[in-house]
């Protein structure tokens, strides 16, 4: 039996063999272009095209209102050269990203160990555990937050248990920072289900040879467990630093958009957010974005570089 | 081949037909978009006027509101989509700037006709006014005002702020809150208050900015601001630095509706809206005076205009709709004094009777200014939004938490504003 999708081209054959060729191409292929046409179309118009005119911004002053105003390299010059503000924002979300992601993988990893023991009840702890990650991003988490850790908020009455008077953490410069990187360790759901998948990975067998010869669970741990786990724990750092670079809602729901207390949680995305859509400069913001791209971008590829020298993939 | 209709697709054609004929009627009749900032208390006042409207025979209204901050981001994107609502809720801030881009229309073609101002106030309609043309329709009246929270007053045993109040009776005041135990502070942190600093040069014979949008203070002016603050810090009448940052906006997170101070500054249209969501009496006063012969700085500026969108369809139901809401008597009844002290002087006379006591003291409060009034600054320079956002109240916070000296904050201000206006510029 033929397919009816041979037969067809056929009796044109006006010598373009090409051109039957492409035809089979088209009918054997087409239903699955047409199928993935919402997505190229999404993917030009809604990621490629933005992009790319975000980078054409970058080299304008664009105010929204008025057509952009082509500046060349200024804004970039201006960065580096004569913007106090940028040099702030970038110390506060590099504390950020420097403190947040090894705690929060640090605890992750610590919940995972705790939930791998093989305890009764754990697709109920996971799931608990995982929820705040759900949530953390959420505008009712920051207010949240806000309540917990104002003056007269919780945090500050549990410690009053103990005669102790805190500050207003979220208002003042000092601890203001802090109070979100402990809201980003609270979310330590997914990287910790991560571990805990990379953790059942491992073999059994490994432990027992290790308690045979009479390693400690400490010293199995170090030996075992960590090595093994270093391509999970990779995986992890990268999308955590990544996460952690582009964090904005929280920042920006605790100080009201602000960066306040005097700038002390003003994110480099939150600073960026200012530009463009408090004081309307489009094309300065295009050039903030495009230098946290190159960013993180650098610092991905770093990781990758660095990580044979202590990523173990055991194959 | 040949067209062929049967009967089915026949009836299926000319009821599309009908139907398309059906709804452009309606489309005509287009609903006026509307856009303004503000609280729930405002948000119900102008829908009611929108549903008279509508009972009126005019066009539907269809009304959006949000909080000063998102406000303005809100407004520009949609402007920059070629999306603006018809009517649009304008500041003094912002009028010049969108003004000079065309986004908000002029409306000069529309008075005497469609926009009725034959008794609006002549200062209030020069507020309205770029290069010549009107560009806003002033909603009221208002000025700078102190919301005062008389239960604590009553508690230490001292007379309300009054016309003659000097920041140096904020001292002594301070001390019988504390003998008392009123357990709050009297005022809020003013020194990242724009509108106090204004106040308080103005006092000095000075201004923010001069007509041609350059600063108009100097660094011995700043730098006493800022020392003015730290006494005040220092001696525990006005509030902590950690206390102050819980500010952010709005009317909740004031100091006085979180009770952490008994006296605040803001504006006085405002006195409706913080009696909404306060137990105690609230009432309203000027700005503290720097000298009892100094002059008091304040001025009567419209509180806030309502624009027509250079992009709007409908400019002349968009002005008609404009018309009624600020001459309309049942209109007036409905909107109170929340927006300002009515321009319109029949309304004023036909509403003063009707308000309650709060409104009341609004109305008179900016009625019997008087002596203390002095003439309107020229329009801010654009830049003037971000100077107050991202330096003057950042200076502050870092002098009220003692990261910087008033000696370091002051000039600092002086060159960080003029970087600000040259780089706009």
């Amino acid at each position: 039996m033929t397919a009816p999708a041979m037969e067809a081209p056929v009796p044109h054959a006006g010598g373009a063999v090409s051109q039957s060729w492409w035809s089979r191409v088209w009918q054997n292929h087409a239903p699955g272009y047409l199928f993935l046409l919402p997505w190229f179309i999404g993917f030009l118009g809604l990621t490629i095209g933005p992009i790319l005119t975000s980078f054409y911004l970058s080299l304008t002053n664009f105010d929204l209102l008025t057509a952009p105003r082509w500046v060349g390299a200024d804004n970039y010059i201006r960065m580096f050269t004569a913007d106090p503000k940028f040099i702030a924002s970038m110390q506060v979300t590099l504390t950020f990203v420097i403190f947040s992601v090894p705690l929060k993988l640090a605890f992750a990893l610590g919940v995972a160990l705790l939930l791998n023991r093989g305890m009764r009840g754990l697709p109920l702890y996971r799931a608990l555990f995982y929820l705040p990650s759900l949530l953390g991003a959420s505008v009712a988490i920051a207010i949240l937050w806000r309540q917990l850790f104002a003056g007269d908020g919780l945090v500050n009455d549990f410690l009053s248990v103990f005669g102790i008077q805190g500050p207003s953490w979220i208002s003042n410069p000092r601890y203001s920072l802090w109070t979100l990187i402990v809201l980003s360790i609270w979310q330590f759901g997914s990287p910790m289900i991560i571990f805990l998948a990379g953790l059942r990975q491992i073999p059994q067998d490994m432990y027992e040879a290790a308690s045979l010869d009479g390693a400690s669970r400490w010293r199995q741990f170090w030996k075992i467990t960590l090595p093994l786990l270093t391509p999970v724990v990779f995986f992890n750092a990268i999308i955590q630093t990544i996460e952690a670079f582009k964090s904005f809602t929280p920042a920006f729901i605790i100080s009201a958009g602000t960066g306040n207390p005097i700038n002390s949680t003003l994110f480099y995305t939150l600073y960026l957010y200012q530009e463009a859509f408090g004081f309307f400069r489009m094309g300065y913001a295009s050039a903030l974005a495009w230098f946290l791209l190159l960013l993180v971008a650098c610092f991905t590829a770093f990781s990758f570089l660095t990580s044979k020298y202590w990523v173990h993939y055991d194959d | 081949m040949t067209m062929k209709l049967d009967r089915r697709q026949f009836l299926l054609g000319t009821t599309a037909l009908a139907a398309a004929a059906g709804i452009s009627p309606a489309f005509a009749q287009q609903a006026l978009r509307l856009i303004f900032w503000g609280s729930q208390a405002r948000a119900d006042r102008t829908y009611g006027v929108t549903d008279l409207y509508a009972k009126d025979g005019g066009p539907a209204i269809e009304g959006e509101f949000l909080a000063w901050n998102d406000y303005w981001p809100k407004l520009a994107t949609q402007t920059a989509g070629g999306n603006a609502p018809d009517v649009i809720q304008m500041d003094y801030r912002y009028i010049v700037e969108y003004a000079k881009r065309n986004a908000i229309a002029p409306l000069d073609e529309f008075v005497g006709g469609a926009l009725n101002l034959s008794d609006f106030d002549q200062d209030q309609l020069d507020g309205g006014k770029v290069d010549g043309k009107l560009y806003g329709i002033s909603l009221g009246a208002n000025s700078v005002a102190l919301m005062i929270n008389t239960v604590d007053f009553e508690k230490a045993g001292v007379e309300v702020l009054g016309p003659n109040t000097t920041y140096a009776d904020l001292t002594t005041i301070g001390e019988a809150f504390k003998s008392k135990g009123v357990g709050k502070a009297v005022i809020a942190d003013g020194s990242v208050s724009e509108p106090m600093y204004e106040n308080w040069l103005r006092q000095r014979g000075k201004a923010l900015y001069t007509a041609d949008g350059k600063v108009a203070f100097d660094e011995a002016d700043a730098t006493e601001w800022y020392k003015l603050w730290a006494d005040l810090r220092a001696a525990g009448v006005c509030v902590s630095p950690d206390d102050q940052a819980l500010d952010t906006g709005p009317l909740e997170t004031t100091m006085i509706t979180l009770n952490k101070a008994s006296v605040i500054p803001s504006n006085s249209n405002q006195l409706v809206a913080f009696q909404a969501i306060n137990k105690d009496k609230i009432t309203i006063s000027n700005f503290p005076r720097i000298a009892t012969d100094a002059p008091g700085g304040h001025y009567r500026k419209p509180s806030m205009f309502f624009s027509i969108a250079g992009t709007s369809k409908s400019k002349e139901e968009a002005a008609k709709f404009l018309s009624f809401f600020v001459n309309d008597q049942a209109a007036s009844k409905v909107l109170g004094v929340e927006r300002g002290i009515p321009c319109s002087k029949a309304v004023r006379d036909a509403l003063a009777p009707t308000l309650d006591e709060q409104s009341q003291i609004a109305l008179n409060f900016v009625a019997n200014l008087g002596p203390l009034l002095g003439a309107l600054p020229p329009s801010p320079p654009a830049a003037a939004g971000e100077i107050d956002a991202s330096l003057f109240r950042t200076l502050g916070q870092e002098v009220g938490f003692g990261a910087k000296t008033p000696e370091q904050a002051g000039p600092e201000l002086v060159k960080g504003a003029t970087d600000i206006l040259n780089r706009a510029a």
